[in-house]
């Protein structure tokens, strides 16, 4: 480490020191569940592996190796060790395959998550039908938690063993390779895979499997096919053996072949085949399958010949189309461009200084092109190499071409510009450059992709052409990036290198026709004069002059020649007859002329080959055609070479395909409500959780208001003796202790070393909490007056209803009267959080960060990166790794909470205020927590700056990603609407049209509040009833959803939402991540009925007179698959009922920043829940510096370079694999365990500010869903790239059908429900009134909810030219919806024709 | 010169758009040169004609072997025959209308040896229960109601006679411990802790549970129970009489007695179903072998054809069904299957009810065909009725149904008493129920009409389903339920859950002794 770092290191650590004796000193005066700071140090990844196994001497050897090799590698070198013996002990054979497989996993996931316990049940040996040895590796759910990479390696690591230990393969039974098939596609239905494999991909994977995997069964469903197999244990689907099948094998295929390679036992060869993607493609898959063939071998061939016939070939380089990333196209979010197609993105590589993994650079002029729908930190979805990027602006690469209006084309390099022209422009032709770095590929094993010619890859080529190139750089009578025409011409003819790419046109884009037809036409053009004057066409041309090129090409205009040249990218003007082209020298040189337009060549002088060359230009992958035929011929670039007097290479040979995934995120997180205390009201606050209000509540006249009955903690003061529920002493403000109680004999019972209190008596588990009336008036008054504050420094103070934590101590209400009075809201464990999608930099400059260079210099930022002294604002610093950049949203958020914390420390604890901010620059330098997904530790930063982008930039090492909760957008329930009218629809519709004038806070999320009419079944503490909704608000979804499966129904909510359970005391609350299968749920049919689900399982509860239940059969994580996720805020109960099932309404949840101090003193894992997983995302512990070789391996793959090499571009027109240009590649891995493992991150292409381009994606900003799908056709339409009717084909296929046949399935089967009380019933009951009141009885699913889309959808597919196909199947849906809802004998000529 | 087997000739006429009497045919083929008599007779036909009648072919024969170059075209049948298939409002009535146009030609031909005496005015079919065209239902809440009482009372009725019904409110007021009888609609089974049955009975009056307990060996037929079919139950009433503890059970089912009807001559039906035109697995080799036999001696006796349902594939059943669909528009399917049902002696009466592939509804009861699709299916003037259809065939009751609860039946009950390997104990167990679809809320889709169409009000002689793709048939109390396999190859998606379907087989039904015979075309 260089004195630099650790001196950094330092000084943050030294900061850190300071707060935390601040923090100390608060924590020491009590208040607080722990008289100390609750968040420790972590130790290093080594020991947590070795706890977390319990296996001995892992964690020496793992230190051993970690600077030696990468993790994976040191799986795999320890599974020698296990098979040696010389870590572990096992003596079995089966056994130390075990061990290596749980420490593999341990390894990989960094020893923080459950997966290589609970996720690996077993490992044994098995008996092949030969009679040799196998090994079958028992797989559970929660292997889900270790991720793909880890699941796969998992089994290598298997097999690994397997070779070494000398035990044979594992030879799969046909029966058992068809129910792997079977098997995962149930799976995938019931569950949902992030991957699902095609049938023939499973059973090929089943067929070379040199392992069995097995595991536990996970769901109920059963497979009807391959039932009863011997060798498999259960007829349901095995959740832990499909996802290592599916999302890690299928998916992660490329990076185990990676590591396969290094192995000489294990030999893996149909990975190959795997990756190739040629397994499970159906031969009449596709119209263009035989295309696909073809360029396969165009493509394949070039790879293997290596280009020693290159001459030969019928067709350049080139990637094969993918369309994957279009599948589940939502509306809303555009496509950007069809896989591979002609203007679309054009790959450029090389890293810009915003840019590192999972990112993609795009020029911010095409940003706002696009209708601003891509922002800083968009996440897009992506053809390659990828499957989905964050966008970075980037203003070093080119721009979008557009033709405007008046049919003028030019490329826009400027984000102003573009919004000048925005109105006016009426195609986009190309959408720019896009720029992807190397390590990209390596991260995906990707094979290189055919690169554009560029000015860095030219300026090599010049070099190797012999030219002094560090001379010219020098020159200043020379830019090199941007050479006048005659400079460009005459290194070209001078060096004999190709021509400069500011002149290369995309001569592969066109034909060889059109070339001809072009030459044809500047034959017949003019030059106008010099001066400007507009070209006269009757003018004689005496333009043969040599001088006259500072002129104009005047063209006589044809919709051919137009066209051409906007394919060439050409920029022009025009009017009716002609086509005006500047700096058209080069143009006309290229294709043979001279300088007079004369030339010499004719179309019957070119090659066969020529004119044939680009054949296997393939249509799209979704079988579209630019053109109605496609003959030989299509690539000119051979032909302009032939009668160019230079080389022009390709210019942008690979396109890259695009559509909008997730909007950016950078907003506060609240609990919902919005919670300022966790300290219990009980229900007396209203759905508000007003504080204030429930000191005034009463039940009824003869309560004393204010008096709250709530479950609390039993606690008492270890020095007076005095019983309270609060974590400190009312009497003598010391600490107090919790007290068990059994709850049958009343006894008092200690607990035990591993900290369980049994009653040794009655043999129960004692509790830490009892129910206690207490006074919320008095409460509220002292805590007032502790804090010396009147009510009216807030509005609100809002409190929880009861403690989800084990021992229920209760918050302090006096930092609640904080928070409020700083309008700051607490975390389910007490910190105030904020969310931002995280982006990474590497390199800043003061100016774009909001801050000076002296406060820069005040950081340790002595150096540019240069290595000149920093002196301006604009000098490029290199970022120190655990610094990060606050979007301004956070930025205000982090200064209200730093009030906060400075108040608390004056007037709730005593002490001195600690932070003391003026505004917002004071931030700067200031520590902070970061948290990164699925892990339970925090990562100290420090901030740097500010940015106006709607994200958190940080070093790439500092990177984390987000979750959040609530309902999945397809959520259905059952509500009474302003009109009275019983509904049942999906939450998104309930929420979307009724965000007429929202809210919407700083960060997104969007709240309308509502005047009560609309109404929700709920379920209060005395059974059902019905509530107003106060509220409805949107909130971007997380990555991961949890799917409940109650009888045949699911639901899908984010982990955290808070779910109702049956539990001995009633119904208790937990989050969605701690329900498992055989939790009751309190069923919404209400009453003495419930749903049978199936016999048997159906619920016991209702006969024992409780409240009717459904038990849940499966709970899985699955993918989140929208883009928000929707909430209501419900009166009173703050509980609905949705899809059969009563539920608690949503809460937030997720990582973030936290500020140090605010962490510091207000986090106690007292208040986490006290179920399983209720300590994700809490930060448990903190590392105070990253280590660069603790860090996911996706940031190592990161390139390092100022400049890409000339090899490198070769080897992308050869599609090499990314390792074998390795060698002159720079990675960070390389430099992982050497002094500059913090310095030294080159970046190829600067971009003059990291949140150019617009703020706010324009997903966020428009209104409706229709608004947003109309935006998105819109934009379609626009884009050269883009088939409108694919999308709106797409559209109608992944949204609207589902939606209206699920709909009037949902109709013909749905449930019935009581007006009056709520009830609900399974049918119709007979007496036609409700069993339970005698009530109106009405329908759940009407008409209206079952029609609502079908005009959309129809109007969409007939303007958007959907195909036959599927105007067919919405006119018979049309009809089929007709049918159900139509008297024959009494038709109305349809109303909704006219609508 | 090529042998000329009648499907041969029917299909070279379906290419050309004609139709063709079956006798026609025979004698086409029964000449010397088949091909070049084909050619004349289409050349001498009327433009407007669409069928090729017997006494037309008789007379080009004839005129060929008088040496005449062309004969005189031979109008006089052209007028008659030309009207049923170019009817453009086809209505119950045109169907005997076709059929009386081809008797005089049906009965004239004795020298063509071979070829089946066909005497139409002997038929007699009549369908009940069909509602295409009388859908009342518009989708209220008082339609669901409306549609469970009808169901209610109807089979109420059929267990009237056999216990002392109490309305379930009369029941609550009697006194502790005494006996009591209760009919009702099964809204609610579970099982208590001790794992015994709670099944709550439900009337119009409101509801009763009825505990039948585990060791009791009527606690076996709580097992076959679905929900909402209707049961009667005669037990004791609880000392509060609170709940009622139940000695018997008993189902509406067929009556032991039952004796079906018969036909009073030899006549036959060929009882088909799942055709799946329009899917790369439909099996037209199959369908040809079998038309081809019907054109034969030994299928003489066939005159009905009876189709339970899925007559085409049909578009957007499942995601990306497109990319295994042989034919992509769901009316190019009709008119493919229309073709292929040109290849079906002329004189065949044909009836049909859509399936689940159809292009009506999913929700049951299924109306028939709409016009667009009626004028398209023009071969044979086949009648689509709704699905189920009760369709008497000279005095035999054939209630065809599609099918769709049978996946229903085969999930919910045991696998003793009803799997996909035996569909026709399924079946047995909805003509126990007298329903046949009673389970609300699943998998099958219901669009409440003003009454049940689902109800076995009356006991058919046979039940015809279909949808399972599996062949099956036996006898319940003398009904002969049979399920009728398919012309669908194994596709795609029953190879992955390992179905192996029962395809080109055609239950041949003796409507005379209702003997049933299975060909194999496949």
């Amino acid at each position: 480490m260089r004195e630099a770092d650790e001196q950094y290191f330092e000084t943050l650590e030294t900061q850190l020191e300071a707060a935390f004796d601040v923090a100390e000193r608060a924590k020491e005066r009590g208040g607080d569940p722990k008289p100390e700071v609750e968040i420790p140090t972590a130790r290093d990844m080594a020991d947590r592996v070795e706890n977390i196994l319990g296996i001995d001497g892992v964690a020496e050897r793992v230190r051993e190796l970690e600077g030696q090799m990468s993790r994976e590698e040191a799986a795999l070198e320890l599974v020698e060790d296990f098979v040696e013996g010389t870590v572990g002990d096992y003596d079995s054979r089966e056994g130390k395959v075990e061990g290596a497989v749980r420490t593999a996993v341990a390894l990989l996931t960094e020893g923080v998550v459950a997966a290589p316990i609970e996720g690996i049940d077993r490992v044994e040996l098995l008996e092949n039908d030969d009679g040799t040895e196998f090994i079958n590796v028992y797989y559970a759910g929660p292997i889900r938690s270790a991720g793909g990479t880890a699941q796969a390696l998992s089994v290598l690591v298997a097999d690994y063993a397997r070779a070494l230990l000398g035990i044979d393969q594992y030879k799969a039974r046909d029966d058992e390779i068809g129910r792997y098939a079977e098997e995962i596609d149930l799976y995938d239905k019931d569950t949902g895979l992030q991957y699902s494999p095609k049938e023939k991909e499973t059973k090929f994977i089943a067929e070379h499997m040199p392992i069995m995997l097995d595991g536990e069964a996970t769901g109920d469903e059963e497979v009807s096919g391959y039932r009863d197999l011997e060798r498999v244990d259960s007829n349901s689907p095995r959740g832990g053996m499909c996802l290592v099948l599916a999302e890690g094998i299928a998916l992660k295929a490329p990076k185990i072949q990676r590591y396969t390679r290094n192995l000489d036992e294990v030999d893996w060869p149909w990975l190959q085949d795997l990756i190739d993607g040629t397994i499970g493609k159906d031969e009449a898959d596709e119209g263009d399958g035989a295309e696909d063939a073809n360029d396969d071998d165009g493509g394949d061939g070039a790879d293997d010949d290596g280009g020693d016939e290159a001459d030969e070939q019928a067709g350049p380089p080139r990637v094969e189309p993918a369309d994957k990333y279009l599948r589940d196209l939502i509306a809303g979010r555009p496509v950007f461009s069809h896989p591979s197609k002609a203007g679309g993105f054009r790959l450029r590589y090389g890293r810009s200084r915003n840019h590192g993994f999972a990112t993609a650079g795009v020029h911010p002029a095409t940003m706002h092109l696009v209708d601003d729908f891509l922002a800083t930190g968009t996440q897009i979805k992506t053809e390659r190499p990828g499957k989905a990027a964050g966008v970075v602006p980037v203003d070093t690469i080119e721009g979008p071409t557009v033709r405007l209006a008046n049919g003028d084309v030019r490329r826009i390099d400027d984000a102003e510009e573009a919004l000048a022209v925005r109105n006016g422009v009426e195609k986009i032709l190309d959408l720019g450059e896009y720029l992807v770095n190397y390590g990209e590929f390596v991260e995906n094993n990707h094979p290189l992709a055919p690169a554009s010619y560029t000015v860095e890859w030219w300026e090599q080529d010049l070099a190797a052409a012999g030219a002094d190139v560090q001379a010219m750089q020098d020159s200043p009578h020379i830019d090199l990036a941007d050479p006048s025409a005659e400079e460009a011409i005459e290194w070209a003819t001078d060096y004999d290198a190709p021509l400069h790419p500011k002149y290369t046109y995309l001569w592969h884009d066109v034909s060889i026709e059109q070339v001809c037809a072009l030459a044809d036409a500047v034959e017949d053009a003019q030059v106008a004069q010099a001066d400007g004057a507009y070209a006269d066409p009757e003018m004689d041309g005496t333009a043969g002059d040599a001088h006259s090129d500072d002129g104009a090409l005047v063209l006589p205009r044809s919709d051919a020649v137009q066209q051409t040249l906007e394919r060439l990218l050409i920029g022009h003007t025009q009017d009716e007859d002609t086509i005006t082209v500047t700096d058209w020298v080069p143009l006309v040189r290229t294709l043979g002329f001279s300088r007079s337009l004369e030339r010499d060549w004719t179309r019957e002088d070119l090659s066969e080959h020529a004119r044939t060359y680009g054949e296997s230009e393939s249509l799209d992958a979704i079988g579209v055609a630019e053109d109605a035929e496609r003959e030989d011929g299509q690539n000119a670039i051979k032909a302009i070479n032939e009668v160019a007097p230079f080389q022009v290479r390709e210019r942008a040979p690979t396109r890259i395909g695009n559509r909008m995934g997730r909007p950016e995120k950078s907003e506060r997180r609240d609990l919902s409500p919005a919670v300022h205390t966790l300290s219990p009201i009980g229900e007396a606050g209203g759905a508000q959780r007003d504080v204030a209000k429930a000191t005034k509540h009463a039940d009824d006249m003869s309560d004393t208001p204010g008096q709250v009955e709530v479950e609390v903690a039993r606690r008492r003061c270890p020095d007076c003796g005095t019983e309270t529920h609060q974590a400190n002493c009312a009497e003598c403000s010391g600490t107090t202790e919790p007290v068990y109680v059994c709850p049958d004999c009343e006894a008092e019972v200690e607990r035990d070393e591993s900290g369980r209190a049994e009653c040794g008596r009655c043999e129960t588990l004692a509790s830490p909490t009892q129910y206690k009336v207490l006074d919320l008036q008095e409460a509220y008054r002292d805590a007032l007056q502790n804090v010396g504050e009147r009510e009216t420094a807030f509005e609100q103070l809002k409190a929880v209803k009861g403690l989800t934590s084990e021992e229920k101590v209760p918050e302090p209400m006096e930092k609640g009267i904080l928070r409020a009075k700083h309008d700051v809201s607490a975390f389910k464990d007490g910190t105030v959080r904020y969310d931002m999608t995280d982006l990474p930099v590497t390199a800043v400059r003061a100016s774009e960060l909001d801050v000076s260079a002296e406060r820069l210099r005040g950081l340790g930022y002595t150096e540019d990166i240069h290595g000149d002294p920093l002196t301006h604002e604009d000098q490029l610093v290199e970022l120190k790794v655990q610094d990060i950049v606050l979007s301004d949203g956070a930025a205000e958020h982090m200064l209200q909470t730093a009030r906060f914390v400075d108040d608390l420390l004056e007037q709730y604890y005593g002490l001195e205020r600690f932070y003391e901010f003026d505004d917002r620059e004071d931030l700067v330098g200031e520590l902070v927590f970061g948290m990164a997904p699925h892990t339970s530790a925090a990562t100290v930063g420090r901030v740097v700056g500010f940015t106006s982008a709607a994200v958190g930039y940080a070093h790439p090492y500092f990177h984390a990603a987000k979750r959040r909760n609530c309902f999945h957008p397809d959520t259905r329930l059952w509500y009474e609407d302003e009109n009275d009218d019983w509904e049942y629809g999906t939450i998104e519709e309930l929420v979307e049209s009724r965000l007429d004038d929202p809210q919407e806070d700083d960060f997104g999320t969007l709240v309308q509040e509502l005047d009560g009419d609309l109404t929700v079944s709920s379920l209060g503490e005395n059974g059902p009833c019905r509530q107003p909704v106060d509220a409805v608000s949107k909130h971007p979804a997380p990555d991961h959803l949890v799917e409940v499966t109650v009888g045949d129904r699911t639901l899908r909510v984010t982990p955290d939402h808070t779910m109702l359970r049956a539990g001995p005391d009633g119904i208790e609350e937990v989050p969605a991540s701690d329900l498992a299968a055989g939790d009751d749920l309190p069923a919404y049919d209400g009453g003495e009925t419930t749903t049978m689900t199936a016999r048997g399982e159906a619920s016991t509860a209702a006969t024992d007179g409780a409240a009717p239940t459904d038990t849940v059969e499966a709970v899985e994580y699955v993918e989140s698959d929208v883009d928000h996720v929707y909430c209501l805020t419900v009166a009173d109960t703050h509980r609905v009922a949705v899809e059969g099932t009563y539920v608690g309404q949503c809460d937030g949840d997720e990582d973030c920043v936290m500020l140090l101090m605010d962490g510091l003193l207000n986090f106690s894992k007292s208040y986490l829940p006290n179920q399983r997983g209720g300590q994700m995302d809490a930060p448990l512990v903190m590392s105070s510096r990253i280590d660069p070789s603790e860090i996911d391996d996706e940031a190592h793959n990161m390139d390092i370079m100022d400049a890409y090499p000339r090899e490198f571009y070769e080897a992308t027109r050869e599609m090499k694999d990314p390792t074998e240009v390795e060698d002159v590649m720079k990675i960070a891995e390389e430099t992982l365990g050497t002094d500059r493992e913090y310095t030294e991150f080159r970046h190829t292409h600067d971009t003059a500010n990291i949140a150019a381009g617009p703020d706010l994606s324009a997903y966020k900003t428009l209104g409706s869903m229709e608004d947003k799908m109309d935006a998105q056709l819109e934009i379609s339409r626009k884009l050269r790239a883009v088939v409108e009717s694919d999308v709106a084909e797409r559209i109608i296929e992944y949204h609207f059908l589902p939606d209206l046949i699920g709909n009037l399935r949902a109709f013909s089967r749905q449930e019935v429900r009581c007006l009056d009380c709520g009830e609900s019933f399974r049918r119709a009951p007979l007496t036609g009134d409700c069993r339970e009141c005698g009530g109106r009885v009405n329908l759940t699913v009407h008409e209206g909810s079952v029609n609502k889309y079908i005009d959309t959808a129809i109007r969409v597919a007939d303007e958007f030219g959907a195909r036959d196909y599927t105007k067919q199947r919405l006119k018979i849906l049309e009809r089929k919806i007709e049918s159900v809802f139509e008297n024959d004998h009494n038709k109305q000529s349809g109303i909704a024709d006219f609508m | 010169m090529p042998l000329e087997t009648p499907a041969r000739i029917v299909s070279e006429l379906a290419s050309r758009g004609y139709n063709a009497e079956r006798e026609a045919v025979t004698r086409i083929a029964d000449t010397r040169d088949p091909s070049t008599t084909l050619e004349r007779a289409l050349e001498t036909l009327p433009d407007e004609a669409l069928k090729l009648t017997t006494d037309h072919v008789e007379s080009v024969v004839e005129a060929i072997e008088n040496g005449e170059g062309t004969s005189n075209t031979e109008p006089d049948r052209g007028n008659e025959t030309t009207g049923a298939p170019t009817q453009s409002h086809p209505s119950v009535s045109t169907g005997t209308d076709a059929a009386s146009s081809t008797e005089p030609g049906a009965s004239a031909p004795p020298e063509t040896g071979g070829s089946r005496d066909v005497d139409t005015s002997l038929r007699a079919i009549d369908v009940a229960n069909d509602m295409t065209g009388q859908s009342t239902g518009t989708g209220e809440y008082s339609d669901f109601v409306a549609v469970f009482r009808d169901r209610y009372e109807k089979l109420a009725g059929k267990l009237r006679g056999r216990v002392n019904h109490r309305p379930t409110n009369a029941i609550e007021n009697m006194g502790g411990g005494s006996d009591a009888a209760l009919i009702g609609m099964v809204s609610d089974i579970r099982s208590t802790a001790s794992g015994h049955w709670l099944v709550e009975l439900e009337d119009t009056n409101g509801t009763f549970p009825c505990l039948v307990m585990k060791d009791r060996p009527i606690a076996d037929l709580v097992q076959q129970l679905l929900m909402d079919e209707v049961i009667a139950v005669e037990g004791t009433l609880a000392d509060d009489a609170g709940i009622l503890f139940v000695d018997s059970l008993y189902f509406p089912d067929v009556p032991r007695t039952h004796s079906p009807s018969t036909a009073d001559r030899h006549v036959q039906a060929a009882l088909i179903s799942d055709v799946h035109v329009g899917s790369q697995e439909f099996m037209e080799d199959a369908w040809h072998r079998f038309t081809d036999w019907l054109h034969t001696p030994e299928a003489e006796h066939v005159e009905y054809l009876l189709i339970a349902g899925d007559m085409v594939e049909g578009v957007g059943i499942y995601p990306e069904q497109d990319k295994e669909l042989d034919i992509i528009d769901i009316y190019d399917q009709y008119r493919a299957f229309s073709e292929y049902l040109k290849e079906v002696p002329a004189d065949m009466e044909i009836r049909m009810i859509p399936g689940n592939h159809d292009a009506v509804r999913l929700a049951e009861p299924q109306p028939g065909f709409d016009e667009e699709l009626r004028d398209i299916m023009s071969a044979h003037d086949a009648q689509v009725h709704s699905n189920p259809s009760l369709v008497t065939v000279e005095g035999v009751t054939v209630l065809m149904y599609h099918g769709v609860s049978l996946d229903e039946v085969i999930a919910e009950l045991p696998d003793e008493e009803a799997s996909y390997e035996e569909p026709h104990r399924a079946m047995y167990q909805l003509l126990k129920k007298r329903h046949v679809a009673p389970q609300y809320g699943g998998h099958t889709r219901l669009a409440p009409e003003d009454r049940d169409y689902l109800v076995m009000e009356e006991v058919p002689d046979v039940f015809h389903t279909g949808h399972v793709h599996k062949l099956g048939w036996g006898e319940y109390h003398n009904v002969v339920a049979l399920n009728s396999g398919c012309w669908q190859a194994q596709t795609e998606f029953q190879k992955s859950v390992n179905i192996d379907p029962d395809a080109g087989f055609a239950p041949i039904l003796d409507l005379d002794t209702l003997e049933m015979t299975v060909r194999k075309f496949s």
